[in-house]
């Protein structure tokens, strides 16, 4: 039996219901617990690495799901398996290294070992020494293995779920974002450029809201202002999905140049010029006009494809107010050494200390500061309208709006 | 009263070395950041980057530059575009180890703690690091020719602002 969620003692959902959303959404344990439960737990794909990650049978990568340490590891040729990293026995994380190569999964604490694709295989002692000790005799290694989750590779993204109810991923992405998904991860083999890992100290849908909020982006980041990256005036959009839980920003590279649409940013800077503008060396390489194409993907994702940087940014909530944020940089394993350094290069716009991803991070760690104290007070999400709806342009919110009417639904409020 | 960097000479010795490095943490500590990139060769090679990615031989790094001019521009991007929480960072570098020579230029290798206070917080590590560093003559004064920071750190608190 499930507990219905409500709305925690005395705290009362805005009447304004789409367009506001209360700030103890950030703050409150049981509603993160419940999170948990229903959506990291719960029928939702979540992001566990790259195909690429691990090449051959025996490769393994650790990574954490909602707040489950789990193992994916290349369990023959053509299969990819994610198992929780919790042994049967004791509960003994028992991967600790970030990759590795086994031919089996072992626990160090009594050496129960695991095929790789999380079959119990023996349990030392199971009967007994001399005689002595050892397993009962109905014990089936069968029946106790690693927790399996259900797993699905998808042009190079492996993607797991711990529920049975989960959809096949591109139901569960919808027709459209199974376009926008393709326009990028087009069935092209991958390859790892690096990794970058920073924890933020806000809660883990903040990072969601921040990539499905255009209307921020033209005023924190100046430098993509400035530097006609993406800005209020470019011909832009944003779309969601019917449910209201996936969406993406898309845009245009526009000019170095002061516009009307740029009289109301403060602190646009029209006369920067950059003496080594190699980092801003872009090139055109996706169908289309659109230079910018930021999806999320409920819960647990952001896919970047931001100019030539490709990232895919991995969100593990760490209670409610915090989140660790995993990025690992690619590339087309076919790519020019020139694209390579490119994207490389771009690097230096995001991550920990990107030109403008430094800013996202300090922003959603100010907003935790404000919010918390004043879990009753709420946001007000009205840009744009109150419709939840896609666009033809970034003044908007309505990605926002469409995420929290998702999860409300889910967690039955 | 201290003398100004060009009035140094250009051998490179142990002493001018440590005169270098105490010169450029001083710069940063002060965050007297139009100075900062004058520490580096026209042509150079600077990198901030995870431990994880240097083993795999990636050269992805969170911070990068690879000319002067690049490392300007990182200054013009943190004092007119960028915003971030006001704080406080403090380098503490152990004593640079002399490794090896090469065309001319002197390789280095030191750890080096960072440490950041922000307000009503208590101080804390942004990264533990060894800085392999190549150290020239040019114009008079010693420069970088290239320094790599490879941080230890797993989990940075939340942004790196201001250059290592």
């Amino acid at each position: 039996m499930t507990i219905p969620v409500r709305p925690p003692e005395g705290r009362l959902w805005p009447v304004d219901a789409d367009a506001a959303v209360p700030y103890w959404v950030y703050s409150d344990p049981e509603i993160y617990a419940e999170e948990l439960r229903k959506i990291w737990y719960g029928p939702h794909w979540l992001y566990v690495g790259l195909e690429c990650e691990i090449p051959n049978v025996g490769d393994w990568k650790t990574a954490t799901l909602g707040e489950r340490p789990v193992v994916m590891v290349r369990s023959a040729q053509n299969e990819i398996s994610v198992v929780e990293n919790r042994c049967a026995h004791k509960g003994v994380k028992f991967c600790q290294a970030r990759f590795g190569h086994s031919e089996e999964l072992i626990c160090p604490y009594h050496q129960w070992s695991y095929a790789l694709n999380g079959d119990l295989q023996g349990v030392p002692f199971r009967r007994g020494v001399k005689r002595q000790g050892g397993m009962p005799a109905d014990f089936d290694l069968k029946q106790n293995g690693l927790t399996k989750l259900r797993v699905e590779e998808v042009n190079g993204v492996v993607w797991a779920t711990f529920s049975e109810e989960t959809p096949a991923f591109r139901d569960y992405l919808g027709e459209k974002f199974w376009k926008h998904y393709t326009r990028v991860y087009d069935g092209r083999k991958l390859e790892v450029l690096g990794y970058n890992r920073q924890h933020i100290p806000a809660n883990w849908k903040q990072m969601q809201e921040n990539i499905k909020d255009p209307y921020h982006a033209g005023l924190l980041h100046v430098f993509f202002a400035t530097f006609g990256l993406f800005r209020a005036d470019q011909k832009s959009a944003v779309d969601i999905d019917d449910e209201g839980r996936h969406g993406i920003l898309i845009s245009r590279k526009g000019e170095q140049e002061k516009t009307e649409a740029m009289a109301d940013i403060r602190n646009f800077q029209g006369d920067l010029v950059l003496e080594d503008p190699r980092v801003m060396d872009v090139v055109q390489e996706f169908p289309g006009e659109e230079t910018v194409g930021m999806i999320t993907i409920f819960p647990s994702v952001i896919l970047q494809q931001q100019v030539n940087s490709l990232t895919t940014r991995q969100i593990v909530p760490k209670g409610p107010d915090g989140f660790d944020f995993h990025w690992t940089h690619w590339c087309y394993a076919d790519d020019t050494p020139e694209m390579r350094l490119r994207r490389t290069r771009q690097a230096n716009l995001f991550g920990p200390a990107g030109f403008v991803s430094a800013d996202d991070g300090e922003v959603l760690e100010m907003t935790q500061q404000g919010a918390t104290p004043s879990p009753d007070a709420h946001m007000i999400l009205q840009m744009g309208g109150r419709a939840i709806e896609s666009t033809d342009h970034q003044v908007t919110e309505t990605a926002v709006r469409g995420m929290y009417r998702y999860w409300r639904k889910v967690m039955g409020l | 009263m201290s003398t100004t960097l060009t009035d140094r000479p250009a051998a490179i010795t142990r002493d001018a070395i440590r005169d270098l490095y105490d010169d450029y943490y001083g710069a940063l500590d002060e965050v007297r950041l139009h100075d900062w990139p004058e520490f580096f060769m026209q042509d150079c090679l600077y990198r901030v980057i995870p431990r994880e990615n240097f083993e795999a031989g990636y050269t992805l790094s969170t911070m990068q530059a690879e000319s002067r001019g690049m490392l300007k521009d990182r200054v013009t991007g943190l004092t007119r575009t960028q915003m971030y929480a006001p704080r406080y960072y403090r380098r503490f570098p152990t004593a640079p180890r002399i490794v090896g020579e090469e065309n001319g230029g002197v390789r280095t290798r030191h750890n080096l703690l960072l440490v950041q206070t922000l307000i009503d917080k208590p101080s804390e590590i942004v990264l533990s690091a060894v800085c392999h560093d190549l150290i020239v003559a040019d114009e008079g004064r010693l420069r970088f020719a290239e320094r790599v920071v490879v941080f230890d750190s797993e989990m940075l608190p939340n942004s790196l602002v201001y250059p290592v």
